[in-house]
């Protein structure tokens, strides 16, 4: 126990911390309109489901909702990923992993609702 | 030790229990659970929309495998109903400490509480709201 080694700065988890805070901010009317949204849909699942799309406040508040929550969900699973691997090369794999996931989900999620929005 | 090791955290177990540990813990397992249970539901969702036939396409049999597995998705709803609520508490506290405000060990203490309370009482809400509208 002669030297302690610290590792220098990246430099990036000041923008990280603060994406995480916007995101977690924005998403704060998004969670309200889920919701309402649900207690409206337990309602009459049957009749409202289908055209729940149809509505624009609800096709983009849901896009949004994807978006943002995938961002936000990449972000915080980076954190524990990079909390609790300690191999290097397993932990950037998790983490591009992680994207993925986020990314295809989101893409495909935003195609989906722009498709229930156009028939319903 | 390899270079290529990187510092983890703590692992759990070292800890003593107490409410601050386990309301941020819970922050952490709450938001990894709405991550997995969010791309699910998107992944549902785009299920959904390209069914063949979405009005022919609820399939309701008598079978006791089906009502289990009703029942185990009862079940996770609520978790995830209750995981939503708690890290949109917990998420606001985190914000007020980001300003600066509620540090006070008194009052932090007593914010964990209400979350805590907060969280459950939405979710007791939000199950017996469902329960109410499906009976009546």
């Amino acid at each position: 126990m002669s030297k302690i080694k610290i590792a220098p700065s990246t430099k990036t988890g000041a923008h990280h911390w603060l994406m995480q805070r916007i995101s977690a901010i924005g998403m704060i009317p998004l969670i309200l309109w889920l919701v309402l949204s649900f207690i409206k849909i337990a309602e009459d699942p049957q009749g409202y489901l289908p055209v729940f799309f149809a509505y624009p406040l609800n096709a983009v508040m849901g896009i949004l909702l994807i978006i943002a929550s995938m961002y936000h969900g990449s972000l915080g699973m980076r954190v524990i990923i990079e909390d609790y691997i300690s191999n290097k090369t397993k932990m950037h794999f998790y983490i591009m992993l992680v994207h993925f996931i986020s990314i295809t989900t989101a893409v495909a999620g935003v195609v989906a609702i722009v498709r229930l929005h156009l028939i319903g | 030790m390899s270079e290529k090791k990187h510092p983890t955290s703590p692992h759990l177990q070292i800890y003593r229990w107490n409410l601050s540990s386990l309301t941020s813990i819970l922050h952490r397992a709450t938001g990894a659970l709405l991550y997995v249970s969010i791309v699910a539901i998107v992944w549902y969702i785009v299920y959904y929309t390209y069914q063949i036939n979405i009005a022919e396409s609820v399939e309701d049999c008598d079978c006791p495998l089906r009502a289990i597995l009703d029942n185990l998705f009862s079940l996770a709803a609520i978790g995830v109903t209750f995981s939503l609520y708690y890290h949109f508490c917990n998420g606001i506290r985190h914000l007020f400490w980001d300003i600066g405000k509620g540090f006070d060990v008194k009052i932090a203490k007593r914010n964990g509480y209400l979350v805590l309370l907060c969280a459950l009482l939405l979710t007791i809400a939000t199950v017996g709201t469902v329960i109410y509208l499906k009976l009546f």
